[in-house]
């Protein structure tokens, strides 16, 4: 896996892990006392942070980890978590978040960063000493013990070799620090009282430091010529802390600075760095900057101590799988991975030269169950002292070495690919371009049958042109299959959407002062991810509107004798091949009274028209553009592009709203959205010798009415279909064809009737064609800003389709 | 609190600014034996650390702060 993928994977487990602790920060909150939730959630930060250690996110890590550091207090029920607790981890979630899209997006942080996650990660520490936010300054013994992995080639040192002078003249006795110290030399530039800076408050704060020495810039002056404001002093130093921590320490005075890695001494850097980490696996992740570091000088010792880092990182490995193998119902999968995992550690350690039992190699092929595999692991743990005690014992160095993947090669393919995670986590862009390429698929596959006629028409080859239908039968099958099959890929549960309402909600009722709570159904029920991700705004915008219009404050809510604690309620089921959404409030509805006024008001429908609607069609003026009834704008609704941008936005997906609202009960607005927008439904009908779609859903019913039957006033054509007046639009007219409609032998004209929201329109064509399956592809380019057109398909023949939307039309 | 000028030393108590150094500097040179006393000293600005160091006086009673006694050079209490 190299750099690249391994980022890719980081981003999508880290927002995943992101979602989830979200999620559980939520529930967390609804019970504190939930043992297993706060655990759940400590272990996803957990894996956050380890991730995140992975790569040079320092900014990422502190935030995390001083997350992880409140959470484990929590979880230990030292702290007790409260109201501001998950305020300030919600919001370092945030943060989190804005930080991976940016990686995404750039693949680092900006520097910039660094500032926001260190006061982020302030708050976070100082809830967790509420007593003593000032730290006391550090004395020399209680070095920090364990420094934290630290992967330090973002900040490059500034003097990596040779040794500087400066750290030779440093106390020799100060060489018996740990080899992961940094040695850090700081001159004060002469200027620096002026600018507020104490050189020494700062030099004595350095982060985990062991060893302190003032000296002078230059020798003192005479007394009498003594300027005491001009700074003389200079100082050097020991730090256990990692060379990031340091620089982020001095980051005001980064130029006045020079660091030193101990690691990169000769004399230390191989037998130091093996006693610092050897017994703590853990700690063997140190730093690849040590390898990278260790890397030029002195050939020999610094092969050793590559070798053992390679080597410490193998057992950690090692004992890794351990841990897998230990969890409870591990997956046939996941044994095959430790297996194979196993099998290259193996590899990696006859690299090393280590010895390795050729028992070990052959017995490890067989196993097959997690026990096995256990003992075997734990027999055959590699240790630098004791080699595998065994008959078989073969030094790679000498004997010929081993090829251990030649017994497996073989079946090696089918094993290398069962051993991984029966899960794939793919990313969406590869789905889309699957879907794409079965869509061009589909189009290829249609243009068969024209070939077959024309076999048979042009080229009078009537037993090929059934040949090539046989075989278009057999691809027809098949890619009607893939492309079943990829729209089950493409199914996403609905509840990746709610999730984050438990958030808005919260934060938005809280900013409101009113108390709610939410209540999700149906989160499994599953639809095509274009419907899921073009569903998260109108759903959002609805339950704001729910929150700040329907439900009241506690106060009004008590007065009206109802639960001092408003209910939202988000339902999703499936019903044939659709999803239905469901959000309802128990708030106080929608008054049509003052929806009617208001209408008025803004100017959206004449004052007489008005008075005839009745209650629950005035509660429908709400969906009109420019609808608003709060009385100021708030941040939160109240600019007029409420429903309006809902309604837009679900019937974009070919979904319908629906709203009820009974005044004083509450309001219930209703999703009806298609599972999937792939394939879309379309009728070809004909008009002005051009051929147009009109996707099915819309059509209510083809009649034909004849020329008579049509009443015309002034401009405006009707007819009476089964005792309901039918306004009558010619297609012609809609499109400026030049044409106008044409009637059968018979007069009569050919009508399709279409359903625009709760109206029924005739559309006049000249001629019907049957219906088809197209893969819409939306207007690109300049085309699209034209609106009656909701898309083009290609047909089997080659040519294009342009799909209608009467919506926009008429 | 700063800096109380006694008759033999001088008592650097609690917070030693950089406004202090200057005149703990001046009254430093007029003594013929210049001393200091730093036990309730929780913090010295690094200006008067640097008078400290160029006048080198002598330190009277111990000095709680680790880093500084070794900065100043002191034995070990």
């Amino acid at each position: 896996m190299n750099q690249t993928e391994l980022l890719d994977q980081f981003i999508l487990e880290a927002r995943d892990c992101l979602e989830q602790a979200g999620q559980r920060l939520l529930e967390v909150e609804k019970n504190p006392d939930d043992k297993e939730r706060l655990n759940d959630l400590f272990r996803m930060v957990h894996t956050l942070k380890g991730n995140c250690g992975l790569f040079e996110f320092k900014a990422l890590e502190t935030v995390v980890h001083a997350g992880e550091d409140l959470l484990d207090r929590v979880r230990n029920g030292t702290l007790g978590y409260n109201d501001v607790i998950a305020d300030a981890l919600l919001e370092a979630m945030d943060f989190t978040a804005q930080m991976v899209d940016e990686i995404e997006k750039t693949g680092q942080i900006a520097v910039e960063a660094a500032p926001r996650s260190q006061a982020l990660s302030s708050r976070l520490r100082a809830l967790l000493e509420p007593g003593a936010t000032v730290s006391t300054p550090r004395a020399p013994v209680s070095a920090p013990a364990a420094p934290l992995p630290e992967a330090a080639t973002a900040s490059p040192l500034p003097s990596p070799e040779p040794v500087p002078p400066w750290v030779d003249a440093l106390p020799p006795d100060w060489r018996s620090s740990p080899s992961t110290a940094v040695a850090w030399r700081y001159s004060p530039e002469p200027e620096c009282f002026f600018k507020g800076e104490d050189p020494w408050l700062l030099a004595r704060q350095v982060p985990g430091l062991l060893h302190l020495k003032s000296g002078t810039q230059a020798p003192w002056a005479d007394l009498s010529t003594l300027d005491c404001y001009r700074c003389n002093l200079a100082f050097a130093g020991i730090s256990s802390a990692p060379v990031a921590y340091l620089h982020e320490h001095f980051r005001y005075v980064p130029e006045q600075v020079e660091f030193f890695e101990l690691s990169n001494l000769p004399d230390k850097a191989a037998a130091t760095s093996m006693q610092a980490t050897v017994g703590s696996p853990a700690n063997a992740a140190m730093s690849s900057a040590e390898v990278a570091d260790t890397a030029t000088a002195s050939p020999d010792e610094r092969a050793q101590a590559v070798r053992e880092l390679i080597f410490l990182r193998t057992l950690q490995i090692w004992e890794d799988q351990l841990i897998i193998l230990g969890r409870p119902s591990p997956q046939p999968g996941v044994i095959q991975a430790c297996r194979l995992a196993f099998k290259n550690l193996l590899h990696t350690l006859q690299e090393l030269e280590l010895p390795v039992s050729l028992q070990a190699q052959s017995s490890l092929a067989a196993i097959n169950s997690v026990g096995a595999l256990v003992s075997w692991a734990q027999t055959h743990r590699p240790s630098l002292d004791h080699p595998v005690a065994s008959a078989d014992t073969v030094s790679a160095a000498g004997g010929g070495p081993l090829t251990p993947d030649n017994s497996r090669r073989g079946g090696g393919g089918a094993d290398d690919g069962a051993g991984h995670n029966k899960v794939l986590k793919v990313g969406q862009e590869k789905i889309d371009r699957l879907m794409d390429l079965i869509g061009e698929m589909v189009v290829a596959k249609n243009a068969l049958p024209y070939l077959a006629q024309r076999a048979e028409s042009v080229f009078q080859q009537r037993e090929l042109a059934r040949e090539i239908k046989a075989q278009y039968a057999v691809i027809n099958r098949i890619a009607e299959d893939m492309q079943h099959a990829i729209m089950q890929v493409r199914m996403m549960p609905v509840g990746t959407v709610f999730q984050r309402f438990g958030r808005l909600v919260r934060d938005i009722s809280k900013k409101l002062g009113k108390d709610v709570q939410l209540v999700v159904e149906g989160e499994d029920t599953e639809a095509d991810k274009n419907v899921i991700e073009a569903l998260a705004d109108p759903l959002i915008h609805i339950l704001r509107n729910s929150l700040d219009h329907g439900i009241e404050l506690p106060e009004v809510r008590r007065a009206a004798g109802k639960p001092e604690q408003g209910t939202i309620k988000v339902v999703a089921h499936q019903e044939s091949d659709r999803v239905f959404i469901e959000i309802s409030d128990d708030g106080a509805g929608v008054n049509p009274t003052r929806v009617r006024d208001k209408a008025v008001e803004r100017g959206l429908i004449p004052a007489d028209k008005a008075a005839t609607l009745s209650d629950a069609e005035a509660v429908q003026l709400i969906f009109l553009p420019g609808f608003s009834t709060a009385e100021s704008i708030s941040d939160l609704s109240g600019r007029g592009v409420g429903m309006d941008v809902v309604r837009t936005a679900v019937e974009r997906i070919n979904g319908h709203v629906d709203l009820q609202s009974t005044q004083g009960k509450g309001t219930r607005i209703r999703l009806s959205l298609p599972l999937s927008m792939a394939v879309t439904n379309v009728m070809i009908i004909e008009a002005g010798n051009r051929r147009f779609g009109v996707p099915m859903d819309l059509i209510v019913e083809t009649v034909r009415v004849h020329a008579d039957d049509i009443h015309h006033f002034k401009q405006a054509r009707t007819t009476v279909l089964r005792g309901r007046i039918v306004p009558l639009r010619a297609l012609h007219d809609l499109l400026a064809l030049d044409e106008s409609p044409l009637t059968n032998e018979d007069g009569e004209h050919a009508v399709l009737v279409v359903r625009l929201g709760s109206e029924n329109v005739g559309l006049l064509v000249d001629h019907f064609h049957g219906a088809t399956d197209i893969i819409l592809k939306p207007l690109e380019g300049v085309l699209s800003g034209l609106t009656g057109f909701a898309g083009t398909a290609l047909m089997g023949d080659g040519g294009v389709l342009m799909i209608l939307n009467p919506k926009e039309l008429v | 609190m700063g800096i109380r000028y006694l008759k033999k030393h001088a008592a650097l108590e609690d917070i030693v600014t950089v406004e202090d150094a200057e005149t703990l500097l001046d009254w430093l040179k007029k003594q013929k034996k210049p001393a200091v006393n730093l036990g309730r000293c929780q913090h010295l600005h690094a200006a008067v650390l640097q008078v400290l160091l160029a006048v080198r006086p002598a330190i009277v009673g111990d000095v709680p702060d680790p880093w500084l006694r070794k900065a100043l050079g002191c034995p070990e209490a």
